[in-house]
């Protein structure tokens, strides 16, 4: 490197170097996982209710899974004992916390659950050996 | 964050989705792709619909885009007497005004994480605004149709195109700064011989 390089400008330089091989390992691995968990999937046809209860998460609320899955919000309100009136915009999480503390992950089994108890069985779909679940009174 | 932010746009829609991209338009680092592959997942599920969520999202981070341009028009004065009228302000000027277009364009959805400095440096480097606004639409045109399109097409597994699409980010990000440093280096090289052979 020339004279006309301090250097402060030659370690920037190699920092960066380091810096680009680092991002581009660190990315390229997360890229190469992120592609082979893609790959295989479609697109779901247009029309296509939900079936697959291992995609809900704990940010979702009743009435999003509701739509999701089709099935009416009151279904999954009285199988968690809680008043559908007032916890329209609560997640999951939020309505594990506040009905059920201690029980971690208590609220998304029991969506699950019967999701996979009230979804209507389409030809496809696999079979289940699920109970109708109700929760204990909060 | 990004799981709180997911349930409050179910619960609150467009508006609030307008309102999260304006947010990051302006720099604060909010997971806005993965909302906005979220978003259009949402709307395959009937939850937003897709033109005015598409519309307001688009409006809120342009103007978002062009006010960080403007802080970086207006209050630049500090940067200005440091550096303007040196040969390598000169240089980052010529070369922006050159490319800064691709810059513009690029960092509105492939490297969303260099936007922020690519609008403070439009306005620094006094880039026309009527460039910059055009090039920004572009860019987040394809943002919010892209991104949000292929939520839409993948509908509740949306996860999974963030997943690659948000990493994808990142290596290009790495190979941008790799790439850069390397032609550094190459130039160095270059002056070195130079010099050698003048001598």
């Amino acid at each position: 490197m020339s004279a006309q390089t301090g250097p402060g400008q030659r370690t920037l330089v190699i920092g960066f170097i380091i810096v680009g091989i680092l991002f581009t390992a660190f990315f390229g691995m997360r890229v190469f996982h992120a592609f082979r968990k893609f790959d295989g999937h479609r697109p779901p046809p247009p029309g296509k209710v939900e079936t697959d209860v291992e995609l809900i998460r704990d940010w979702m609320t009743i009435p999003f899974i509701s739509r999701m899955y089709q099935i009416p919000p009151e279904v999954f309100f009285e199988a968690l004992n809680i008043s559908p009136q007032k916890e329209h915009e609560k997640s999951l999480e939020d309505l594990n916390d506040e009905y059920f503390p201690g029980q971690n992950g208590y609220v998304l089994k029991l969506v699950k659950d019967t999701i996979l108890v009230h979804q209507p069985r389409t030809p496809d779909s696999a079979p289940t050996a699920v109970s109708p679940l109700t929760a204990p009174a909060p | 964050m990004s799981e709180f932010l997911l349930t409050q746009v179910i619960n609150f829609g467009a508006p609030l989705l307008g309102i999260l991209v304006f947010i990051g338009g302006l720099g604060v680092p909010l997971p806005c792709t993965a909302l906005v592959i979220a978003a259009g997942a949402f709307a395959r599920q009937g939850i937003l619909p897709w033109y005015t969520t598409a519309l307001i999202s688009i409006v809120s981070v342009v103007i978002g885009d062009s006010l960080s341009y403007s802080i970086g028009y207006y209050f630049s004065d500090r940067v200005l007497l440091r550096f303007s009228g040196t040969p390598r302000w000169i240089q980052a000027e010529q070369s922006f005004q050159k490319y800064g277009f691709l810059s513009i364009f690029f960092s509105r959805f492939l490297v969303t994480a260099i936007a922020l400095p690519v609008n403070l440096l439009s306005g620094t480097t006094r880039f026309p605004f009527k460039q910059f606004f055009l090039y920004d639409i572009l860019g987040e045109v394809v943002w919010i149709f892209g991104y949000g399109g292929l939520g839409y097409l993948f509908g509740s597994e949306w996860e999974l195109v963030n997943e690659f699409l948000s990493n994808f980010g990142g290596l290009v990000l790495g190979l941008i700064i790799l790439g850069f440093s390397i032609r550094q280096v190459i130039k160095w090289q270059e002056n070195i011989k130079q010099k050698k052979v003048e001598a």
